[in-house]
C-alpha cells in the first residue's frame, strides 16, 4: 500500500501527514481508503456525485491492492452489493442520494438484524432546500426507525475523519453505519490531513445461517440482539469525539448537529457570543449520546437547538427533559426560532440566536434587488433531448399528455418543450404515463432516460406490456448518466469508458415482450417525428428508442467536439415571408399553435435546396392573383385556428365566399405536394375554414380621406376595388346597370356552384363599409365618363366583358331552328329558375367555363341530350378540370377537336362541324344551338367628350401593369376590361378580384402618394414572380396521405335543381389535409426557434433573432425545422 | 464570491482561489453548490479566507465578488458588504427566457450603476473577446483572476495565484492560462 501513495497518481492518494483542500465527498473516499476499504459500490445523485465518481477513478489505481468499484444499475444493487462484501469479511462502502437510499430501503430494514461482518458504511446525501432533488428528507430519522447507527459530520474534515471511525464502529456494533451528509458538507471544499492508506483485508465467508438467514424465528431472535448493539454503538461514539463540548456556560447550551453546527459556531465566532455560552455538537445522531445530555439539560436554564428540517433532536431534548422532570427550557422549531424547512444559512441562524440569547435586532441587511430576468437551468444547446421533445411536441400535439422521468431530460418540462404533465421519481415515467392512460382510456407517452430505464424503468414497462397499456414509451438513449456529471450507463460505449454488457435497449424491449419498437437518431428530425407519428397510430405498447450520445461527454472523451462548426440567422430571411419587398407584411401576431402546425410541416421535408433557397415564396402564393397565403391559412387550419385561417383570407379579399368556389385554382396546379399525394385541396380547405370560422373581422375603418372615387361594374373587380378603397378611407359610388351588385357572379355564375345566399354575404361586407351603391344605371346611356370625372376625384372601370365575340358561320344569323342564344344571356335567364327544356337537344359550341356552366345549367332544364362542341384537344379545354368532370359525370357529352362549320336550317335542324383534323364532317341535330366562344369588353359606353382610352384590337383597356391606370390619369380599369401586361385578357374571377384591388391601389397613388399607398399594399402582381413550376423540393421518405376530396351530390340527384353540387369537407378530414400542406414557403409570422424550440444559443436582440456562436454547438437541427431556411451554417 | 453563468468556469475560480490562499499560508473553505446549475443556470461559489469552519456566506457580507457576467453581479447584490470591490466581465450572457414571454435583458449600464451603488469599488471589465481571440474561449474565469491578481484585494502572497492555477489545471492548458492571466493582469494595471 505504501507504494501507492502518489500525489502523481491522484490527488487522494497523497501521503500520511499531507494536507489538501478536498471536496467533503472526496474526504469521506480518502477516509475509506484510510481505513481499509476492500469494495464500493454506488449510483451516482446529486449531491453525492464526487464518492462514486472518486471511487470510480481510483478503482483501476488500486486494482493490485484488492480494491474494486462498480457503478450498480441502481441503489438496491449497490447496497445490497456493499452488503454482501461485508457478509465476506471485508470493509465495503456504498454511496448514493437521499433518494436512492430510499430505493434500497428493502435491504436496508433487514440488514441491522443480520448484523454486518465487515464494516459497512451507507454515505446517503441529503439535500436541504431541494437545491437539485424533489424533496428534502431528514434522514436521521431512519436510525430508531430501522435501527441504523446515524452520524452526521458538520465539517469536510470531519467527514474525513469519521468515515475511517465508522467501519470500525460498524464491525464494533455490528450495524451499518448511515454516514448522512448534507450538499453544504459534500460539496465544501476544505483542508484535509491525509492518514495512512490501509490495505484491504483479505475475504472469507464464513457461514452463519443463525444470523444470514433471517426467517422469521431467526428474525424473532434478532430482534432482540439489536438494543445491545446500539449500546455498543453508544460506547463507540463517545469514546471517539462525535460529540464535542465547548464553553462552561450555565444558562443557556447551543445543541447543533450536522452542517449548521459548523455555521453556527463560526457565527459565535464572528459576533463573539461565546460568553456563558456551552456549545455541544452532535455528530453521533443515533443512538444519541442520552446520559450526556441527560446531564447538560441538569445544568442549565435553557437549550436552543440548532437542526436543520425537523425537530429530531428538539423532540428528544423535550422528551428527556420531560422524563426527568426538568424545568429546563427547549427552544428551536417549535418555539418559532428557527424554520421548519430549508438550510439555515447565516442570516437564519444569526436571527435565530439573536432572539434566543436576547441580543436585539441586528443591523439590517440590503434589501431585496429589483428583478432580473431569470437564468433556470435549460438543456444545452445541441442537446439530443430537446430535438426529441420537438419532434414528439410536433407529432403528438398541444393536447398529447407526457410524463417524464428523472434525468437531464427532465428539464423539458417547463416552455417551449412542455413535455413534463407529471414526474415522480426514477423509472415512474411509464408507469404514471400507463396509469393515467389505463384510467382515461387516452393514449399517453412516457419518457425515461438510458439510465434510468436500466434503474427502475424496466419493470414499469414490462408491466405495461403485460397489462396490454394504451403507452408510447420513448426511451431517450444520450448513451450516459449525464445529469450527475456524465457517469457510465449500461449503454455507455466502450470508447467512452463503458463497459457495456452487449444488449440494446431495442433487444431489452424485445425481450421483454414488445415487437412495436424502433430506434431512431433524434437528431433526424424528419425520422424522429415519422416514428412518433407511427406510435401514436398505433395501439398497445410502442416503444420508440432515441439513441444520440450527450456531445459534451463525447467532447470530453474524444477531446473533439461533436459537431463542426456553428450556425447564424440570415437577418434577410428571418421573419421575412419573402413577399416584403412588394408591401405585404404579415400583422397576424405570433400564436403558439400556428407555429408548431408550421414548423411541423417543414419539419417533415428535406432542408430547402439552393433553388428553394433562391425562391423564396411557395409556389401556391407565387400563383394566386391574390397573392393569398396558402400555407399561412393552411397552418390554421391544422392548427384548429379557423378563425385565424379567415382573418388572413379577409385580410385580401372581401369576396371569401365566391372564392372559394369559382376560384379557377392555379395554386393548386403549382402544388408542390403533386408528387405525393397530390396537390393540397387548397381551395376546399379555404371554404371549410370560412364555413367554420365563419364570423368576419370587424374591419377598423382609417376615417375618411374626404377624396370621391365612382366605380362602374360592381362584378368581382368593382365590388374588390371598392373595399379596397373604402378600407383607405375613400368614399366609393358604385354604378351597375343591374339593380343588386355582384355582375358576373349574380349574372354568369350558375347557383349550383355559388348559391345565391354565399353571393349575398359577400356582397354585403363590402356593403357594410359604407359603400354607396347606384344599381340600374348604365355608363353611357344614365352617367357619361366624363361627367364622372368631373365629379369625383378619380373614376375606376369595371365593366366586365360583356359583348359575345360571335361565331361568324353561315346560318348563324338566320331565324328558326334550331334556336341561336349567347352563353351570356343564357346563364343570366337560367341561373336559378331554367326554361322548361323537357325533351330537347341542346348543343353548347365552346368548352370554355361558360360553355360547360351553359351546358350545365341546360341538364338542369331537363334537356334529352347535352352536347358540348370544342375545337380544343380535350387537354387543353379553357375550363376547369372539376367542372368538366362533373358535367360528364351529368350526362353532358363532351366532344373535343370539332369546329362548327354552319347551322343545319333545313331537314333536323342542328349545326355541321368538322373535326380539326381534317377529313370528318357531320351533323349533330339540335332544338337550342348556346354560343359560347368567349366575350370581348363592350365599346357602347364610349360618348364624345370621353377622354380618348388605349385599348387593344378586342377593346380591352391597356392599363399600367401596377396601379391598373388606363393612358388617361384619373382613369383606372380592372377585371375583363382590361388586358394583362402579358397581352392575356384577365378573364378569372380571381384574376378580376385581384385587378380591382390593384386599380385601388393606382387610385390611391394617384391621389395621395406611393408613401400613403404603401400603408396598405395591393397584391403582389403574380406575373413578376419567376415560378412556373414547382421548386424541386424532395418531401421525406414519411408516406403522404392522398389528396382529400369533398363529399358531391350523386348527378342523377343534383341534375334536378340547383342546389350546390360540391359539398364541405368534415373537420377531421379538412384538418389532415391541411397538415399536408409542406409550407415550402417563408413565413413572416414565425419565431418557432424562441417560442418552439428553445435552444440557449437563440436570444433576441432589439427584435432579431441571433445565435450565440459560444453556445451553438454546430448541432443544426434548427436549421432543419426553419420555415425560411434563415438558419445557415457560418463559414470559415 | 464568484458568480456566473453554468460553464464559465465559476467552480474552477474559486477553487483557485482557495488554493492560493492556502498557499499563501491562510486556511480557505470553498463552497460549490452545483447540479442543475451546470446547464447554462446561475452558478455561484463562496471563499472563506481564514479560521471558518463553514463556507456559508451571509447577505451583506461578501468583501470580493468575481463576476463573470454582469446580470449575474447583480443578482448577487444583496450578499455583498458596503466595502466591498466588485470585478466584472461586462459581456452579457443572455439568459434563454430573454425574449420568450417578452423579457428583456437590462442594459448593461444600468446593471453596473446598481452595483456601484452598493459596493466601494467597482472594477468593470470587457475581457470576453480578447480571450477569445488571444487566448481560449474557456479561459475568461484565468482572465478574471488575472485581474484579481493585479487588484491585490485578497490576502494572497505574490505570484500565488498563478501558482494555484499551474498546479491545478491541465498542463496543455498552461500556454492559453498564462496569456488570460496576463490579459487580466494588464487590463487592470495597464
Amino acid at each position: 500500500m505504501d507504494g501507492l501513495h502518489s500525489l502523481e497518481l491522484d490527488p487522494l492518494l497523497g501521503r500520511p501527514g499531507h494536507t489538501a483542500a478536498l471536496l467533503g465527498n472526496e474526504a469521506i473516499v480518502r477516509g475509506a481508503l484510510e481505513a481499509g476499504v476492500s469494495f464500493a459500490a454506488g449510483y451516482p445523485g446529486t449531491p453525492s456525485s464526487e464518492v462514486t465518481d472518486s471511487f470510480a477513478r481510483l478503482g483501476p489505481l488500486l486494482a493490485d491492492t484488492g480494491f474494486s468499484f462498480e457503478y450498480s444499475v441502481n441503489e438496491k444493487i449497490a447496497l445490497e452489493m456493499a452488503f454482501a462484501a461485508s457478509l465476506a469479511g471485508v470493509r465495503s462502502i456504498c454511496a448514493m442520494k437521499h433518494l436512492g437510499l430510499m430505493v434500497a430501503g428493502d435491504p436496508l430494514s433487514t440488514i441491522p438484524y443480520m448484523g454486518v461482518v465487515g464494516g459497512m458504511v451507507i454515505v446517503s446525501a441529503g439535500d436541504p432546500s431541494c437545491l437539485t432533488s424533489p424533496n428534502e428528507q431528514d434522514q436521521r430519522h431512519l436510525g430508531p426507525m430501522l435501527h441504523l447507527v446515524v452520524v452526521d459530520p458538520p465539517t469536510v474534515a470531519d467527514a474525513h475523519r469519521m468515515t475511517r471511525q465508522a467501519f470500525e464502529l460498524s464491525e464494533h456494533c455490528r450495524l451499518p453505519v448511515l454516514m448522512r451528509i448534507t450538499t453544504r458538507v459534500a460539496h465544501s471544499r476544505a483542508s484535509v490531513r491525509f492518514g495512512a492508506l490501509t490495505p484491504p483485508r483479505e475475504a472469507l465467508f464464513q457461514r452463519d445461517p443463525s444470523h444470514f438467514v433471517p426467517i422469521p424465528a431467526h428474525a424473532r431472535k434478532l430482534r432482540l440482539e439489536i438494543p445491545g448493539r446500539l449500546e455498543r454503538a453508544i460506547e463507540f461514539l463517545d469514546a471517539t469525539g462525535f460529540t464535542e463540548e465547548r464553553g462552561e456556560g450555565t444558562t443557556t447550551a447551543i445543541v447543533a448537529s450536522g452542517a449548521p453546527a459548523a455555521t453556527c459556531a463560526d457565527l459565535l465566532d464572528e459576533h463573539d457570543l461565546w460568553s456563558g455560552l456551552r456549545f455541544v455538537s452532535l455528530a453521533g445522531l443515533h443512538p444519541l449520546p442520552e446520559d450526556r445530555l441527560a446531564a447538560l439539560l441538569g445544568q442549565v436554564d435553557r437549550v436552543l437547538v440548532v437542526e436543520e428540517l425537523s425537530p429530531y433532536v428538539e423532540d428528544f431534548l423535550t422528551g428527556l427533559a420531560g422524563r426527568l422532570q426538568l424545568g429546563v427550557e427547549i427552544l428551536g422549531k417549535r418555539s418559532g426560532h428557527f424554520p421548519v424547512a430549508f438550510e439555515y444559512t447565516p442570516d437564519v441562524l444569526l436571527t435565530g440566536l439573536r432572539e434566543a440569547l436576547d441580543l436585539g435586532p441586528g443591523a439590517s441587511t440590503f434589501g431585496e434587488a429589483a428583478p432580473l430576468p431569470v437564468r433556470p437551468p435549460v438543456l444545452c444547446a445541441g442537446c439530443p433531448h430537446r430535438s426529441a421533445y420537438f419532434a414528439a411536441r410536433t407529432a403528438f400535439g398541444k393536447d398529447q399528455l407526457f410524463f417524464s422521468d428523472i434525468g437531464c431530460y427532465t428539464l423539458g418540462f417547463g416552455p417551449p418543450l412542455e413535455t413534463a404533465d407529471a414526474l415522480v421519481c426514477m423509472g415512474a415515467g411509464f408507469t404514471l404515463a400507463a396509469g393515467v392512460a389505463r384510467v382515461t382510456g387516452e393514449r399517453t407517452v412516457g419518457f425515461c432516460g438510458d439510465s434510468t430505464f436500466f434503474h427502475a424503468g424496466m419493470p414499469p414497462l414490462l408491466n405495461a406490456i403485460k397489462e396490454e397499456a394504451n403507452l408510447v414509451a420513448v426511451i431517450l438513449d444520450n448513451q450516459v448518466t449525464a445529469m450527475t456529471g456524465h457517469q457510465q450507463s449500461p449503454t455507455t460505449p466502450a470508447t467512452a469508458g463503458g463497459r457495456p454488457p452487449g444488449g440494446t435497449h431495442a433487444g431489452v424491449v424485445r425481450a421483454l415482450g414488445c415487437q412495436q419498437v424502433e430506434t431512431v437518431d433524434p437528431l433526424d428530425l424528419e425520422a424522429t417525428i415519422a416514428a412518433f407519428e407511427r406510435s401514436r397510430d398505433a395501439t398497445g405498447v410502442s416503444v420508440v428508442v432515441l439513441e444520440r450520445g450527450c456531445p459534451l461527454h463525447v467532447e470530453a472523451v474524444t477531446g473533439q467536439p461533436a459537431h463542426e462548426g456553428t450556425f447564424q440567422v440570415d437577418p434577410s430571411r428571418c421573419g421575412s415571408c419573402g413577399r416584403s419587398g412588394c408591401g405585404v407584411a404579415c400583422d397576424q401576431g405570433l400564436s403558439i399553435p400556428f407555429e408548431r402546425s408550421m414548423a411541423g410541416s417543414r419539419a417533415s421535408r428535406e432542408p430547402p435546396s439552393a433553388e428553394h433557397v433562391s425562391q423564396p415564396v411557395a409556389p401556391c402564393s407565387v400563383s394566386c392573383p391574390l397573392g393569398l397565403c396558402v400555407q399561412g391559412y393552411a397552418a390554421h387550419i391544422a392548427a384548429g385556428q379557423d378563425d385565424a385561417a379567415v382573418e388572413l383570407i379577409e385580410s385580401r379579399t372581401p369576396l371569401v365566399e365566391s372564392v372559394c368556389r369559382v376560384c379557377h385554382r392555379p395554386c393548386e396546379d403549382a402544388c408542390v405536394g403533386a408528387s405525393a399525394g397530390g396537390p393540397v385541396a387548397i381551395n376546399d380547405l379555404k371554404r371549410f375554414a370560412i364555413h367554420q370560422g365563419g364570423k368576419s373581422r370587424a374591419l377598423e375603418l382609417p376615417p375618411d380621406n374626404g377624396l370621391q372615387v365612382a366605380i362602374v361594374g360592381a362584378g368581382p373587380a368593382g365590388l374588390s376595388a371598392a373595399w379596397d378603397l373604402r378600407m383607405r378611407g375613400y368614399s366609393v359610388e358604385l354604378f351597375d346597370a343591374a339593380e343588386r351588385p355582384g355582375g358576373l357572379l349574380r349574372h354568369g355564375v350558375p347557383r349550383y356552384r355559388l348559391p345565391l345566399e354565399a353571393l349575398e354575404r359577400d356582397v354585403e361586407r363590402v356593403m357594410a363599409l359604407g359603400v354607396d351603391y347606384v344599381g340600374g344605371v348604365r355608363l353611357g346611356t344614365d352617367i357619361w365618363l366624363r361627367e364622372l370625372l368631373d365629379s369625383h376625384h378619380a373614376v375606376v372601370l369595371a365593366l366586365g366583358a360583356t359583348d359575345p365575340s360571335g361565331l361568324d358561320v353561315p346560318g348563324v344569323n338566320e331565324e328558326g331552328p334550331p334556336r341561336v342564344v349567347q352563353a351570356v344571356d343564357w346563364l343570366k335567364a337560367h341561373r336559378d329558375a331554367p326554361t322548361d327544356l323537357a325533351g330537347q337537344i341542346v348543343v353548347v359550341v365552346g368548352g370554355g367555363n361558360a360553355g360547360i356552366d351553359a351546358a350545365r345549367t341546360a341538364r338542369r332544364g331537363g334537356a334529352a341530350q347535352v352536347t358540348v362542341i370544342e375545337r380544343l384537344p380535350r387537354e387543353r379545354l379553357h375550363a376547369s378540370e372539376s367542372e368538366v368532370q362533373a358535367a360528364q359525370e351529368e350526362g353532358i357529352a363532351l366532344l373535343c377537336d370539332w369546329e362548327t362549320l354552319s347551322l343545319v336550317r333545313s331537314g333536323v335542324p342542328g349545326l355541321r362541324c368538322a373535326s380539326t383534323s381534317g377529313g370528318q364532317e357531320r351533323e349533330l341535330p339540335a332544338d337550342v344551338v348556346i354560343m359560347a366562344t368567349g366575350q370581348t369588353p363592350s365599346d357602347t359606353w364610349l360618348r364624345p367628350g370621353d377622354p380618348v382610352l388605349e385599348h387593344g384590337p378586342t377593346g380591352a383597356l391597356h392599363v399600367d401593369p401596377e396601379t391598373c391606370q388606363t393612358s388617361h390619369p384619373g382613369v383606372f380599369a380592372a377585371g375583363d376590361l382590361t388586358v394583362q401586361p402579358n397581352g392575356r385578357l384577365t378573364q378569372t374571377v380571381t384574376g378580376a378580384m385581384a385587378g380591382g384591388l390593384r386599380a385601388a391601389w393606382g387610385v390611391d397613388v394617384h391621389l395621395r402618394s406611393e408613401l400613403e399607398a404603401s400603408e396598405r399594399p395591393p397584391p403582389p402582381r403574380s406575373w413578376d414572380w419567376p415560378v412556373s413550376a414547382p421548386p424541386p423540393l424532395s418531401v421525406s421518405e414519411a408516406p403522404f396521405d392522398a389528396r382529400a376530396v369533398p363529399p358531391e351530390r350523386p348527378a342523377e340527384e343534383r341534375v334536378e335543381d340547383f342546389g350546390e353540387v360540391v359539398g364541405l369537407l368534415d373537420e377531421e378530414t379538412a384538418r389532415a389535409e391541411a397538415a399536408r400542406c409542406l409550407a415550402c414557403g417563408q413565413c413572416g409570422n414565425c419565431r418557432i426557434c424562441i417560442d418552439l424550440f428553445g435552444c440557449p444559443a437563440f436570444y433576441v436582440d432589439g427584435g432579431s433573432v441571433r445565435i450565440d456562436p459560444r453556445q451553438c454547438s454546430g448541432c443544426g437541427v434548427c436549421a432543419r425545422y426553419c420555415p425560411n431556411g434563415a438558419i445557415q451554417p457560418v463559414k470559415e | 464570491m464568484a458568480v456566473g453563468v453554468g460553464g464559465q468556469g465559476v467552480l474552477t475560480a474559486a477553487r483557485l482561489v482557495g488554493e492560493a490562499a492556502r498557499l499563501s499560508g491562510h486556511d480557505a473553505v470553498v463552497g460549490q453548490l452545483h447540479g442543475m446549475s451546470q446547464r447554462g443556470g446561475s452558478v455561484e461559489a463562496s471563499v472563506l479566507i481564514g479560521p471558518g469552519r463553514s463556507s456559508f456566506i451571509g447577505a451583506g457580507c461578501v468583501d470580493v465578488l468575481l463576476a463573470l457576467e454582469p446580470l449575474e453581479a447583480v443578482r448577487a447584490a444583496p450578499r455583498i458588504d458596503t466595502d466591498c470591490t466588485v470585478v466584472v466581465e461586462c459581456t452579457p450572457v443572455v439568459p434563454s427566457t430573454v425574449g420568450f414571454q417578452g423579457v428583456d435583458y437590462p442594459p448593461v449600464e444600468d446593471l453596473l450603476a446598481r452595483l456601484e451603488s452598493r459596493c466601494r469599488r467597482l472594477v468593470p471589465l470587457e475581457l470576453t473577446a480578447r480571450v477569445r481571440s488571444e487566448a481560449h474561449p474557456r479561459c475568461l474565469n484565468i482572465a478574471l483572476l488575472g485581474a484579481l491578481d493585479a487588484l491585490d484585494v485578497l490576502p494572497l502572497s505574490a505570484g500565488h495565484l498563478w501558482r494555484a492555477i499551474e498546479r491545478g489545471t491541465r498542463p496543455e492548458s498552461h500556454e492559453f492560462n498564462r496569456r488570460a492571466f496576463a490579459l487580466g493582469q494588464e487590463m487592470v494595471s495597464g
